[in-house]
């Protein structure tokens, strides 16, 4: 009786811990919360539904995200999870932090949810590191304050970047506002290489070593010294985030136009309602290359995952097509899901600003590339260019001899 | 008088907390931080979970001829002309500030907010400051000093933007060293003050004949720490100008921040031995400084 007894508690227990048995997956963001709450949410509560052997807990990082990450693999609690941009999932994969996706899931179930050139982005070697989520696009969308353009006798946008030189001194001789803000250095990243990209101009070769030194680069950079030396581009542009000086300045009349996606608009939608009710969103101009250059986040999984399957299907989840297309609802982003493409989300005509931005770019995520791949050491590298490029801009360098110096150091400290 | 051996385990006993909370906290990452100095140890070693590896005088080699490192370390050393003018100027404050006069108590109040104000407040407050269409600007143009056609963003001019970071460490660290230096002229006894007054010394001679050298010991600590403290200057740096124009405020410590901290290319080996070469110009300087005060103490 009492051995009847003990095997039934036994039974009886082993039947209520294994349908407990639940995978704990550890979900890090970016920057989503407060505002995204409700869809990522929602998007985890559907998950938990579809797989109820998983719970997700999600955590929203800021500043700290990448100190963060790499603390937590040290503490060995690493999150299953994490949302992380082209540039940081390369340096991690290159630092051998995180697991290949291509390991997780098949390589042609991602071929077949994915555009190309988003598995593209996030791919070092051979592998795949990270699930594409959403993107933007650099010169997807050009916003125009139309007031602006009257004063300065202008009647249409321009239709190339290089009309778009000419524009920054009209506008500033006529209206004393500056056209638009380049990305000359944004922090952490060597964001004027994009510019060579879209000129169709290399930046590395085929060895991966530096390109950027030829007269050509030289010449393309020297305009922009000229535009910024005669004080055709806010001064501040040295110093601060390109997209964050632009809305800010936009925002006041004090900035004529600002190329980037639509997400700019949902900040002037804030600071000045009516500024943004008549501002005017069309195409942006390409340059001679006839590419986008634009930015994409991705979901990673790390090497110190302790549950990196469950992980894969939370990733895969969040990055599926009817949850990219949710999410470009909340918010314009650029899908980067194949499906996107034919999506009649995004054939609507509206009048609203953030409506028609979205129209435009929102089946466009093929385009989304930001025109180089982080190298080696790609910190110190990116340093260095800007530094190099900010010479050029003060004075202190030639473009030609800002660009040689910027190759010979890139080329002497690139780590494979 | 002997101590028994158990009152000498009590001390001990009341000491441990306190010395084992050193210990982790304090020695040992300070050991082992000096010890990575002597690695390598990057984050290709640390994801895959690689120990450190003695490579000796290497990162010394490394940090010691990247231009970089030699620019960031004598922004940081230039960065100590902060040290005279802050204690000076919140010696004479505190002085001005010590008297029991009605409001005097807002008025210290005042000079502590930028103390506990965040950096990241004080970058958006000084922002409106220095910028080419900023209050400083405005005012150079209102006594007639300089033209609008004249006028720049002080943090973009390599000449310039130095000084205006510096200033805005005046700003922050005044509050704090007024508040010690006030905590020392209330020690003071006030019969020496009497007496200074009786026998006819004027507010100039009592002050530096009687002020001066009671509050050696406070002028030492404060200078001391505004020293270490002007060479580990970071945040204020980071947020105005991120080292900028030209490198010309990039510091010692932002170097060793970005290479300790800057993402997934961390190099710790790197960033350890640029963090020891700074501490031993700061215990160079201390020294001096100890030096300093004490043939001051002599002399008189």
């Amino acid at each position: 009786m009492k051995r009847t007894l003990k095997a039934l508690t036994l039974g009886l227990a082993l039947t209520a811990s294994t349908a407990g048995a639940q995978t704990t997956v550890t979900f890090w963001t970016w920057y989503l919360s407060p505002k995204f709450d409700g869809y990522i949410k929602d998007t985890i509560a559907a998950f938990e539904k579809a797989n109820p052997g998983i719970k997700v807990q999600w955590f929203d990082k800021q500043d700290s995200m990448v100190q963060d990450f790499i603390a937590s693999v040290n503490l060995g609690n690493a999150p299953d999870v994490v949302n992380l941009n082209i540039d940081e999932t390369q340096k991690a994969a290159q630092n051998g932090f995180l697991t290949a996706v291509n390991t997780l899931t098949s390589p042609a179930t991602l071929r077949s949810t994915f555009y190309p050139q988003s598995l593209s982005n996030f791919t070092s070697g051979a592998n795949t590191f990270a699930y594409p989520w959403y993107g933007w696009l650099n010169e997807g969308v050009l916003l125009y304050n139309p007031d602006l353009f009257k004063k300065a006798g202008l009647t249409r946008a321009p239709r190339t970047a290089s009309e778009m030189l000419t524009y920054a001194k009209t506008i500033k001789d006529k209206t004393g506002a500056y056209a638009w803000v380049p990305a000359l250095k944004d922090p952490n990243t060597a964001s004027f290489l994009g510019y060579f990209y879209a000129e169709g101009l290399p930046v590395t070769d085929a060895s991966g070593k530096a390109a950027f030194n030829t007269a050509a680069h030289a010449n393309l950079l020297a305009q922009y010294v000229t535009l910024y030396r005669g004080g055709y581009i806010p001064e501040d542009a040295v110093r601060r985030e390109a997209f964050q000086l632009a809305t800010e300045l936009y925002a006041q009349n004090r900035v004529a136009m600002i190329i980037g996606g639509p997400q700019a608009l949902t900040r002037i939608k804030d600071t000045n309602p009516s500024l943004y009710a008549k501002t005017v969103v069309t195409q942006a101009p390409l340059g001679k290359a006839g590419v986008q250059t634009g930015g994409s986040m991705g979901l990673v999984i790390p090497k110190a995952s302790k549950n990196p399957q469950a992980a894969a299907k939370l990733a895969a989840f969040f990055t599926n097509n009817a949850n990219q297309l949710g999410f470009a609802r909340v918010v314009p982003v650029v899908p980067t899901t194949l499906g996107a493409q034919t999506s009649t989300q995004f054939k609507t005509s509206s009048s609203d600003p953030v409506a028609r931005a979205t129209a435009l770019v929102g089946a466009s995520g093929r385009l989304i590339n930001p025109g180089y791949k982080a190298p080696g050491n790609s910190d110190d590298l990116y340093k260095n260019f800007n530094d190099n490029i900010e010479a050029a801009l003060l004075g202190k360098k030639t473009a030609q001899q800002a660009l040689a110096d910027a190759a010979m150091y890139w080329n002497a400290n690139l780590k494979k | 008088m002997q101590v028994h051996w158990r009152q000498s385990l009590m001390s001990y006993t009341f000491l441990a907390p306190a010395l084992i909370l050193l210990a982790v906290f304090t020695f040992y990452p300070l050991l082992y931080g000096a010890y990575l100095g002597f690695t390598e140890y990057n984050g290709a070693r640390f994801a895959n979970h690689l120990p450190p590896q003695w490579v000796g005088l290497r990162n010394f080699e490394t940090v010691l001829g990247d231009p970089l490192f030699r620019t960031a370390l004598a922004n940081s050393v230039k960065y100590l002309l902060v040290v005279p003018a802050l204690q000076l100027a919140s010696l004479a404050v505190a002085v001005l500030v010590a008297k029991n006069i009605p409001g005097i108590a807002l008025f210290r109040a005042a000079y502590y907010v930028p103390v506990i104000t965040s950096v990241s407040l004080a970058a958006v407050m000084w922002e409106w400051v220095f910028n080419r269409e900023g209050t400083l600007n405005w005012l150079l143009r209102a006594l007639h000093l300089t033209t609008p056609e004249a006028a720049f963003g002080w943090l973009n001019n390599e000449h310039w933007a130095f000084w205006a970071v510096m200033l805005v460490t005046f700003w922050r660290g005044f509050g704090y060293y007024m508040v010690l230096y006030l905590a020392g002229l209330q020690a003071i006894p006030e019969e020496l003050e009497e007496a200074a007054i009786l026998d006819g010394a004027s507010a100039w001679q009592r002050f530096w004949r009687v002020t001066v050298p009671l509050m050696r010991p406070t002028i030492l600590l404060c200078t001391l720490l505004s020293t270490i403290a002007a060479l580990r200057v970071l945040e204020e740096v980071l947020v105005l100008t991120n080292g900028g124009p030209l490198n010309s405020t990039y510091t010692a410590l932002m170097y060793v921040y970005a290479k300790a901290f800057q993402g997934f290319d961390f190099d710790y080996g790197v960033a350890s031995a640029a963090g020891l070469v700074v501490a031993v110009v700061a215990l160079l300087l201390s020294a001096l400084n100890f030096r300093f005060f004490h043939r001051e103490e002599e002399q008189a």
